[in-house]
């Protein structure tokens, strides 16, 4: 995938190649609404850490305390949010929300109507189970003599879970924040009930993937790829590091050294440096083998599959010249037959027909148009992410009993609906019909 | 009980023990619990507006779990066959995952804590885990460019010659099957190599020594004792693929639907809360009792399992 | 500043389980003083009680004449030395040992110099920047002591500190450990499973079992004058024969058994199990203080030998009395004059009547 990031036709693929080019991440950098998503998942990816983690922490030391007997049932109700399905954890923290809402009187747009808030508490209700799986493993190592140690020697609670304890934690927590962040950074399930009208990096990817896209989401993908290749090799250079700096110690004590002198600061480590120079030379070479040639190569492949369009339609041309001599009114007929029938199959067909690559099929065999992805009409239509809730794209299933009957109905909404955001929901005029 | 508590302050301290106190309320109660009890409560009441939610109109019934039985929340004369073909066919495919993952899982954890050794053992897992920092959604969209009537695996059969024309394996839900098995594949492998690993070497040896074919020593030795991780991972990834939703979306052909996207489309487009509510419940109680069901049928406790 | 600590009738009960009973003891200001027991009998449970980490279910603790009842371990003039250390592995030398000075708000550098104080003291210095990792066993021991005399406690708890050392530097501890008491002069109350610790260093021991205190005394008295067969059989080795008391008085003991009439120093213990005649009775001979069978021996056995062990400075002979006796042994110094005996050889031994003992039959220490 990461590959066609690179290629630069229009849809996302590896063959046909056309040209080599890093204009998809321009295309990305510009994408408004994917940077948009991203900083809202940064900022929620930040609210889950910050949350997560102490409950985490809390639940895997309550672990330890709780009493033998009470033990596995508090085990299996704070694991069980990892079994449960994300949506109905997305559903049923959207409802009890709602519910303390009104409980306290508040409007919507308090927090408890905020996707903000809401997806934060959503997503930290499992990830929290994992953090405290993290914590857990790591507090199995812990002595808790040295508790008992710390408090002999006249320190307070709070000095010894500060002093002692959370040190020895760091880097449970560390780890355990990597993980909440990425969790809660790639969930979907979840988020997608929670996020109400906030758009978060995943849901705006759906929304792309659903209504075709183009490869600077391969783009994305290269750019997260890349730093998390780089991330897992720092981490496991600074690991190794660990390693050597505990097995020289042991080396010390058992008298086979005088001492571990001076070790170079984890900067100037060589293994780290070569990862820098490597990520910046690759990088380097890829912008300038992206940028030079571009544009050349992409003319000759234009008018490559202009020549090729030509000829197509020509010969077309050609053979309808010949047929129209003879049935002139029967291929109108036809062709109005072709469009009667091309409705009622987005009619009676579900919503996953946008997958379906006959409606994708246009924009490759049209390259004059794609070559600009902001300016092709069949998108703008779906601009406005939250059109993916609009009732005309996928009503007709729901209602299939009275298809036909309610269809100028439906018309008559889908210009609003397609325009309001997902809140309109709680408009009455849409509940009605839907309820007999 | 009075004892216990005080017991507990005097070890952890005013300060720590209360805050151990309320983040663990806070996670279990208000976060865990309370919101599903909500729910049930939800799913059980008449779908009406917001507004008036919690008033006089807002009565108990059933009328969304019947909805999902007969199509109707009145008449019960004939099935809801929509609604619960999903179903079945979703939890089906779960199972069919699930299978698929733990074909693949268990020989690869054997191999990564028995066979493979130290640095190369780690690459291995660090290669497998790495796409896992990448987004679900763009994970399952690299399935549906490798898959694509146009895709990698496309050109390649076709360039090898066993297919002349692309054989769309979105439609046909390869992809899917093939995406969901992926997307949770760390799930099964973990807790399997997890088992695997704390087997000793020496028994192995041992079951060699005295003759025993390869095949036997892993049905006699190294499955049982792998067996609570296996149990972990299967319900684990039979869950959470029963409960996905992105990579239906993304992949599922267009003849398929999972039933989660049937509750979406509850919440999103028929905006019939309380059915989608309904709905969920039943896809989470559907996936417990099967869960407990399969318990049952392979003598595992819940202690096991929970590890 | 230094305490004394007193138990009085303490008692800790764990469920049904009693860990410790009617334990009642008085340790002297400055005094060095041994719990020696079996794992399992308690001892580690009192010295929890009296560090504040347990709350006695009855009875009190007191320290320095002070109820210590509802004072935290973090409030008591005590610290703690634990059997494993519990180093804190994440800070460097002198941070452990400055770790109460550090609690208690000392600036760094005050710490710093108190901290290397103490590490000359421990005959460590300028070891203060090593990580705790980087010192060998007896070093960590010593850095242990270290930070729990920074705490400045009025009376020293130590939780069987040496077990984990190889045995030379075992017995260097010890008189390390001694030393140390007589310089810093505060009270020491330790906890051992082995008796050469307890007897070296301790100026009075409690010989525990099953969570009853079975005799406090001095060393010597302790093993010359056991008050119990648990404490005779426990502390040092002991050959013991079963028999009845025939006659009694203040200075000597007429025990029968099946191997002939034996004449014992009876012990006397205060106001419980007194030996009277007709009781079944114990009596124990220590293995150095048989010898080989002399005309005027008040007591005699004769056996077969059934093995010889050479340990560089003794002998030990292992001799089985006839008709499915006991297995007696007797050691002797090896310098030169001892006979050699060979396997299979019947052989006459006798001992004084001061040198063994009558007591009232009890349970023995397990082998």
């Amino acid at each position: 995938m990461g590959i066609t990031a690179f290629n630069s036709s229009a849809f996302p693929r590896v063959t046909p190649w056309e040209c080599f080019t890093v204009e998809w991440f321009s295309v990305l950098a510009e994408d408004k609404r994917l940077l948009t998503g991203l900083r809202n998942s940064l900022f929620i990816g930040l609210g889950v850490v910050c949350l997560s983690v102490p409950l985490g922490l809390a639940g895997a030391l309550m672990l330890t305390q709780v009493k033998e007997r009470v033990r596995p049932w508090y085990y299996t109700i704070v694991i069980s949010p990892i079994l449960v399905p994300g949506v109905v954890l997305g559903i049923s923290t959207l409802l009890f929300w709602d519910r303390v809402g009104v409980m306290f009187g508040a409007s919507r747009d308090s927090f408890f109507y905020n996707g903000f808030f809401l997806t934060i508490i959503g997503q930290s209700t499992f990830i929290a189970a994992y953090t405290m799986l993290v914590f857990i493993s790591r507090l199995q190592r812990f002595e808790t003599v040295q508790e008992e140690a710390a408090l002999d020697l006249g320190a307070t609670h709070w000095q010894t879970f500060k002093k002692i304890l959370l040190p020895f934690l760091a880097p449970a927590i560390a780890s355990a924040s990597v993980l909440a962040f990425l969790a809660s950074f790639e969930n979907y399930n979840t988020t997608v009930f929670t996020a109400i009208s906030t758009s978060t990096i995943t849901t705006v990817l759906a929304s792309k993937v659903r209504y075709g896209i183009d490869p600077s989401i391969s783009a994305l993908a290269v750019v997260i790829v890349v730093l998390t290749l780089i991330g897992a090799a720092v981490h496991e250079i600074l690991k190794r590091r660990e390693i050597a700096r505990s097995k020289l110690a042991a080396e010390v004590a058992a008298g086979n050294r005088l001492s571990i002198g001076k070790q170079t600061p984890w900067y100037f480590d060589p293994a780290l440096i070569m990862i820098f120079l490597i990520v910046v030379a690759g990088v380097g070479t890829t912008f300038m083998a992206g940028t030079m040639g571009v544009e050349e190569c992409k003319v000759a492949v234009k008018t490559e599959k202009q020549r090729a369009t030509q000829e197509r339609i020509k010969a077309l041309r050609e053979r309808n010249q010949a047929k129209r001599d003879v049935e002139a009114a029967q291929q109108a007929q036809e062709a109005e037959q072709k469009r009667e029938e091309k409705e009622g199959r987005t009619g009676t067909e579900n919503f996953n027909s946008i997958f379906n690559t006959d409606n994708l099929a246009p924009a490759e065999d049209a390259p004059e148009t794609t070559g600009e992805p902001e300016n092709d009409p069949s998108r703008t239509g779906t601009e406005n992410f939250n059109s993916i809730f609009s009732t005309d794209n996928l009503a007709p299933k729901d209602d299939s009993e009275q298809e036909n009957g309610e269809q100028d109905k439906k018309d008559e909404e889908a210009p609003r609906t397609g325009t309001e955001n997902f809140n309109n929901i709680f408009d009455t005029d849409n509940l009605a019909p839907k309820s007999d | 009980m009075l004892n216990y508590w005080a017991n507990y302050f005097t070890r952890n301290g005013i300060g720590v023990g209360m805050f151990l106190l309320a983040a663990v309320l806070l996670w279990m109660v208000f976060m865990i619990i309370l919101p599903q009890l909500y729910m049930v409560d939800f799913s059980l009441r008449a779908n009406v507006p917001p507004p008036k939610w919690g008033g006089e109109e807002h009565v108990y019934t059933l009328e969304h779990y019947k909805y999902l039985l007969y199509g109707s929340s009145k008449s019960a004369e004939q099935f809801n066959t929509i609604d619960l073909s999903v179903f079945g066919r979703t939890i089906l495919a779960a199972v069919f995952v699930t299978i698929i993952d733990l074909c693949l899982c268990y020989p690869v954890a054997y191999y990564l804590a028995h066979v493979a050794r130290g640095g190369w053992a780690r690459l291995m897992i660090m290669s497998l885990i790495i796409p896992f920092w990448i987004n679900e959604i763009l994970r399952a969209f690299s399935f549906k460019v490798l898959f694509g009537t146009s895709g990698l695996i496309n050109n390649a059969l076709m360039a090898v010659g066993l297919i002349d024309q692309p054989y769309d394996f979105v439609r046909e839900n390869v992809a899917l099957y093939s995406g969901l098995s992926y997307a949770y594949i760390l799930l099964m492998i973990f807790p399997i190599y997890n088992a695997i690993e704390s087997l000793d070497k020496n028994q192995i040896e041992a079951a060699r020594d005295m003759g025993s074919p390869w095949w036997r020593i892993h049905w006699r030795i190294v499955l049982p004792h792998a067996k609570p991780g296996i149990c972990s991972g299967s319900t684990m990834v039979f869950m959470l693929s029963a409960g996905a939703l992105a990579a239906p979306q993304v992949l599922g052909g267009p003849s398929s639907l999972w039933f989660t996207q049937i509750i979406y489309k509850a919440f999103n487009n028929s905006a019939n809360w309380a059915r989608g509510s309904a709905y969920a419940l039943v896809l989470l109680l559907a996936c417990i009792i099967f869960v407990l069901l399969m318990m049952r049928i392979f003598k595992v406790k819940l202690g096991e399992i929970a590890r | 500043m230094s305490a004394d600590v007193t138990l009085d009738d303490v008692w800790i009960r764990f469920g049904d389980f009693v860990a410790a009973r009617e334990a009642n003891i008085h340790i002297e200001d400055g005094e060095f003083f041994s719990f020696l027991g079996p794992s399992g009998c308690g001892k580690t449970t009192l010295l929890r009680a009296i560090s504040g980490f347990l709350t006695p279910s009855q009875g009190r603790v007191l320290i320095g004449g002070k109820d210590m009842a509802g004072i935290g371990p973090n409030r008591r003039p005590t610290a703690l030395i634990f059997q494993n250390l519990a180093l804190f592995p994440l800070m460097s030398v002198w941070e452990n040992i400055a770790f109460a000075l550090e609690v208690k708000g000392m600036s760094k550098l005050e710490r710093r110099k108190r901290a290397d104080e103490l590490l000359d003291l421990i005959a460590l210095p300028g070891q203060g920047d090593k990580r705790v990792s980087e010192l060998s066993g007896g070093q960590k021991q010593r850095v242990a002591i270290a930070r729990a005399l920074a705490a400045e406690p009025d009376v020293l708890l130590l939780d069987e500190p040496l077990s984990a050392l190889d045995l030379k530097l075992r017995q260097h501890m010890r008189t390390e450990l001694r030393a140390i008491q007589q310089r810093v002069g505060i009270t020491f109350v330790y906890i051992t499973h082995d008796q050469g610790e307890a007897l070296t260093m301790s100026d009075n021991v409690a010989v525990m079992r099953e969570g009853l205190i079975e005799q406090v005394a001095d060393g010597s008295t302790i093993y010359d004058s056991p008050e119990t067969a648990f404490v005779a059989s426990f502390v040092g080795e002991n050959n013991v024969f079963q028999g009845k008391v025939n006659r009694l008085d203040q200075s000597a003991a007429v025990v029968e058994t099946p191997y002939g009439e034996f004449c014992a120093r009876p012990i006397q213990r205060n106001n419980q199990d007194q030996l009277r005649v007709g009781d079944d009775a114990m009596v124990f001979v220590r293995p150095e203080a048989i010898e080989n069978a002399q005309s005027d021996s008040a007591n005699r056995i004769s056996g077969e030998v059934l093995q010889t062990e050479f340990e560089g400075n003794l002998w030990q002979l292992h001799v089985q009395l006839p008709n499915g006796g006991p297995r007696i042994t007797r050691s002797s110094i090896n310098d030169g004059r001892a006979t050699k005996h060979q396997v299979g050889d019947r052989i006459e031994l006798g001992f004084s009547e001061t040198s063994a003992i009558a007591l009232p039959t009890g349970q023995l220490a397990a082998e």
